[in-house]
């Protein structure tokens, strides 16, 4: 299992949830498996999406799901502590951990060493921290989450790669914004 | 101090929320620990520590993307630290946040290292989209209303900077830090 079928199996159980993608790849796979409104593509600042998702789950009450990834997430480690802290019921974080940076030529990630992501969020004083390591754990562990109070970071342990023929993602960043923000608004 | 004299950072604070920001996420600063006294205090806004300012940049933008007013409290030092952030997340998708912070390096520091980054910061912010205004003295907060106006209005992200003479503060020790 790679990214793409991962990243797949968890868009199977996503109804009216906001979705928050991280940089590069992740979010062009994420456009062509299933593009919506309630998506907000993240195009630049590789590190943040978990931050977006914990500032939009702070702020309605609409479940929110995050993708990160183990590379950009170790960018931003203070996040696990201020999601500890703030514990949000509605926040889902998925790290996809195929233990490199896929959209930057697949050099190995700090998670193909020592680095356990999983006992850093619990360390954090996240209590839900589930590690998947089979592709057809995704949908019940999912489906799990998303009918609990969270916060909940589910670790999604992949293979490095990517399908050929995943391209850019053809709108601007304000249509994304515009079209996420109204959806928002309901 | 008088009861009916506002401090200068009960006169910051109330000038901020009368615009309608309600989300804020603060890193520690010695001089805006009044305004983070009245943030924890205020059971009107959502707020939070940030571990750091990057992570704040994309908690505000959530929040702005829910349709809340977000600010950040901070040190100008820490600007160093999301220029990146400012430029592809905040810049790009039009995130109007609102940046109170400190000045250390301006004057009155007595710590050296804090003056670099004190003089650097201004060209630093302008130089990635942000529009600033140095706020030397509460009888100036006017200039807090134009720039929350114009980055409401503009959807771009606008700073204010509180050197020492604001806080009142004209010797800045060591103690303080």
């Amino acid at each position: 299992m790679r990214r793409f079928e991962a990243t797949k199996k968890v868009m199977e159980t996503i109804g009216d949830e906001l979705v928050v993608c991280n940089i590069g790849h992740p979010s062009q796979e994420l456009f062509q498996i299933r593009d919506r409104p309630e998506n907000f593509y993240m195009l630049g600042s590789m590190g943040l999406a978990s931050s977006i998702g914990l500032g939009l789950a702070m702020s309605q009450p609409r479940k929110v799901v995050v993708f990160d990834g183990d590379g950009s997430v170790t960018m931003n480690l203070g996040t696990f502590a201020t999601i500890g802290r703030v514990a949000p019921a509605n926040l889902v974080l998925v790290v996809i951990d195929n233990e490199a940076y896929g959209s930057t030529g697949f050099q190995t990630s700090f998670t193909a060493g020592k680095l356990d992501l999983a006992g850093v969020a619990r360390a954090a004083g996240i209590e839900s921290v589930t590690v998947v390591d089979a592709e057809d754990e995704i949908v019940p562990t999912m489906r799990r989450v998303l009918g609990e109070h969270g916060p909940h970071v589910v670790l999604v342990k992949c293979a490095a790669g990517m399908p050929d023929g995943v391209g850019v993602i053809p709108i601007d960043g304000l249509a994304i914004r515009d079209r996420f923000m109204a959806t928002v608004r309901g | 101090m008088s009861t009916t004299t506002p401090t200068p950072s009960e006169l910051l604070y109330r000038k901020v929320r009368a615009h309608g920001i309600d989300f804020f996420v603060s890193v520690p600063c010695s001089l805006l620990g009044g305004v983070i006294n009245l943030l924890e205090a205020d059971r009107d806004v959502v707020y939070t520590p940030v571990t750091r300012e990057e992570e704040g940049m994309g908690i505000l933008t959530g929040a702005y993307l829910a349709g809340r007013r977000p600010a950040i409290v901070m040190q100008n030092s820490g600007y160093g630290t999301i220029v990146n952030a400012i430029c592809s997340l905040v810049g790009y998708y039009r995130i109007p946040t609102v940046m109170l912070v400190s000045h250390r390096g301006s004057e009155g520091e007595k710590i050296e290292a804090q003056v670099p980054m004190g003089e650097a910061v201004q060209a630093v912010m302008e130089a990635s989209g942000v529009r600033c205004a140095t706020v030397p003295h509460p009888d100036q907060l006017g200039r807090v209303d134009e720039g929350i106006e114009w980055a409401l209005a503009e959807e771009r992200p606008v700073a204010f900077l509180f050197p020492f003479s604001y806080w009142k503060v004209a010797d800045y020790t060591p103690e303080h830090r």
